[in-house]
């Protein structure tokens, strides 16, 4: 038996795939999470009200995510609504996160593959056309900045957002820097369009080259969207069968009845099945789950996937397409909300700290994401991050195992296979420092 | 464009860290046709740190023996190290589990098969390696990566977070207690601290340009203490805060004292001034930007 072992890149964190092969076939394929830091252990004991500026750090790439699902954990123990305008923000914050984190996905980690660099820094090096190339990375810079741009507006910090409290927000958004970041946000989208044109483009010439979508079996999908068009701060989570019924719905705090939780011996993240089936978290999940995005061009986009794939949709390669018709939809989205009065006064309502358990779900860029706290005494007793990438993991082993029976046969190993092993990870755009903590 | 050898080369070493100061660095784009990332896993697919490295900026904090190989095998290549951020300049928020209980737990997920070896703590990377400037923050802002990059004489700052955060401080506004982290409303304008908020910015460094206290959100002293203390135990920096808070409120001082003590605050206060007992040298103020 022989054990072939494949470092990660350009995906967040540190994590490897050991591939165990035996007489030209596939015997395993173990994607494993290298590091650890232990919040779930060093979060007890700290003050319930200082989650919300600690748990950001959990990961700077999902940062906002955690920053409003830990406001909304403790919400939920307090009993407090926020008003509209913290909704508002909280939104804006989020939809500024899908932006960096779909454009990061698409443009930093996963076009490479596709024109052959080693990164967007050094598309200058790779075989085509050199100017072009570079102005796909500038432009792929710009359309990813509005993102940065609109989590600083929405969420204070730039990394680690500070601006969504526990029963709503610090302050609203002044008209004149609304109508800025409103100007920055239409301009830039027609690029983004156009750079998901290109994308998509690369991704067919791709596909002509390699000779597949990733072909995998069908799988569950699990998502908190909406059903009729994508929400993020959301309330349900939604499970759809491989046929594309919907299997089940319910709140974050009934997640233990559908989702079971595994740890294994060669990583340092878990994996979550859905009732012991495969399932698959983020962007596929949400499109096969959302019958409309709501927005015009982002419709344009879904109608193209449906044509192409049908609905459900099951190829690995299509998680990357799917981030595309979101990025749109977030710019579509943005421009909506940031034309409302956002300055308004009623920024939050008052609470009393109180005891309890509580639950804060977000749909974040890779999926929903529960924080479940446990407060004592005004101290976080017990906490639990359930993690997105977690609920994607043994999809990712499984889609590995059909990528390397693709290219290990008994006269030996194609050396597309390394190729292929970042291609099936990067598609499930996994965030190890999320997933380990 | 072929490749340009002229430009300086760098590196980025990501640890065991959020990858935050890397989405600030990727948030900078002005360094990309000045200067030329030769290693950064997150975004470049290359294995090792090249040779011919100049600069090697360094994230996160040093938690398993694989984050000690590659930080020591990396320094010894570049001509200088850079520490970025609170994880590598004090093993940051994963230091909040250097204690009996928490180590407990943590050492029960040691012993995987064949995965990086958990240490019983996080470390600041200076216990492993000398470095030549520190850059705090967490994470630092894109324009503290060019002034890192660029060299500490290209960037002017304010000494303090409240010079660059300009609310206006009231002499008659004296408030009698704390408010809590984030409770209640933020007046738009007037000093936090004359508000209620526990904000530390009257002797946190500058260079931030105020980020945090401008929307409302009091200044949790990321960047550390300011060169006035950066030198100097932690105790003399804990005066200082509570001296502003006794000049500008009638809080009673051991409800400050306890709130600079919990976790959102004693993650980043300690940054510069925890390594009495490490048998290594101060940092000196010259080489923190």
């Amino acid at each position: 038996m022989t054990t072939l072992r494949f470092p990660l890149s350009r995906i967040e964190g540190h994590a490897r795939v050991e591939m165990e092969v035996q007489d030209g076939a596939v015997i395993a394929a173990q994607f494993q999470a290298l590091e650890m830091r232990g919040f779930r252990y060093f979060m007890q004991g700290t003050p319930a009200e200082q989650m919300p500026v600690i748990v950001p750090r959990i990961c700077g790439v999902c940062s906002t995510a955690h920053h409003v699902a830990s406001v909304k954990a403790l919400e939920d123990i307090y009993d407090v609504e926020p008003p509209q305008l913290a909704k508002e923000i909280r939104e804006l914050l989020l939809l500024g996160q899908l932006i960096q984190n779909q454009a990061t996905s698409l443009f930093i980690f996963t076009m490479p593959d596709r024109v052959g660099a080693k990164s967007l820094f050094h598309m200058d090096e790779s075989e085509a056309d050199a100017e072009q190339q570079l102005s796909l990375a500038q432009r792929s810079l710009k359309v990813r900045q509005v993102g940065t741009n609109l989590i600083t507006l929405a969420g204070g910090q730039f990394i680690h957002p500070i601006k969504a409290v526990i029963g709503g927000v610090t302050s609203g958004i002044e008209p004149e820097a609304a109508e800025l970041m409103l100007k920055d946000v239409n301009d830039l989208l027609p690029m983004a369009c156009a750079l998901f044109d290109e994308y998509w483009e690369m991704s067919m010439a791709m596909r002509e080259r390699i000779g597949t979508w990733g072909d995998d079996q069908p799988a569950y999908y699990i998502a908190s969207t909406g059903r009729n068009r994508p929400a993020l701060d959301s309330d349900t989570i939604r499970i759809l069968g491989p046929n594309g019924v919907e299997r089940a719905s319910f709140p974050p705090r009934l997640f233990r009845e559908y989702l079971n939780y595994e740890e294994t011996e060669y990583s340092y993240a878990g994996q979550t099945s859905y009732q012991g089936e495969v399932m698959r978290a983020n962007s596929l999940a949400r499109i096969n789950l959302t019958v409309s995005m709501g927005t015009p061009l982002a419709d344009d986009y879904l109608d193209k996937l449906t044509r192409t794939f049908g609905k459900p949709a099951h190829p690995i390669l299509l998680f990357d397409l799917c981030r595309g018709i979101e990025l749109v939809y977030a710019f579509e989205r943005a421009i909506e909300i940031l034309s409302k009065d956002l300055k308004y006064e009623d920024t939050h309502r008052p609470y009393s700290p109180k005891d309890g358990e509580g639950f804060g779900l977000v749909e974040a860029p890779r999926g929903p994401l529960i924080h479940h706290y446990t407060v004592k005494d005004g101290l976080i007793e017990d906490v639990e991050f359930i993690i997105p990438t977690v609920h994607n993991m043994l999809a990712i082993e499984r889609a590995l195992k059909v990528a390397g029976e693709r290219y290990v046969s008994p006269e030996g190993i194609n050396l597309e296979l390394e190729k292929a092993v970042g291609r099936v990870v990067r598609a499930f755009d996994p965030c190890i420092a999320c997933a380990t903590q | 464009m072929p490749e340009d050898r002229s430009l300086p080369r760098f590196a980025v070493l990501q640890l065991s860290g959020c990858a935050g100061c890397e989405v600030s660095l990727i948030n900078a784009s002005e360094w990309v046709d000045k200067y030329r990332l030769v290693y950064m896993p997150l975004v470049v697919s290359t294995a090792t740190v090249p040779e011919d490295t100049e600069i090697l900026l360094v994230s996160g904090g040093v938690r398993n023996d694989e984050d000690v190989y590659n930080l020591r095998k990396a320094a010894e290549i570049v001509d200088r190290v850079v520490a970025v951020g609170t994880c590598a300049i004090s093993g940051g928020v994963a230091n909040l589990g250097d204690r009996d209980e928490v180590r407990q737990m943590f050492m029960a997920q040691s012993s995987r098969h064949h995965l990086p070896h958990l240490l019983p703590k996080s470390h600041p990377i200076d216990t492993f390696v000398d470095v030549d400037l520190y850059l705090p923050g967490c994470p630092p802002t894109p324009e503290l990566f060019m002034g890192a990059l660029m060299g500490p004489e290209n960037f002017e700052a304010s000494s303090i977070v409240c010079q660059e955060c300009g609310r206006q401080k009231l002499k008659d506004m004296r408030p009698k207690h704390l408010l809590g982290f984030q409770q209640g409303e933020v007046l738009p304008e007037i000093c936090l601290i004359n508000q209620g908020y526990l904000c530390v910015g009257s002797s946190t460094r500058g260079g931030c340009r105020a980020i945090c206290t401008r929307p409302g959100h009091p200044c949790v002293g990321c960047r550390g203490p300011s060169d006035a203390y950066i030198e100097k135990e932690s105790q003399v920096w804990f005066d200082r805060v509570q001296q502003v808070f006794e000049r500008m409120t009638d809080i009673p001082p051991d409800e400050i004292h306890q709130a600079l003590h919990s976790p959102q605050l004693s993650l980043f206060l300690f940054q510069f001034t925890d390594y009495t007992n490490s048998g290594r040298p101060a940092r000196s103020k010259e080489k923190v930007l």
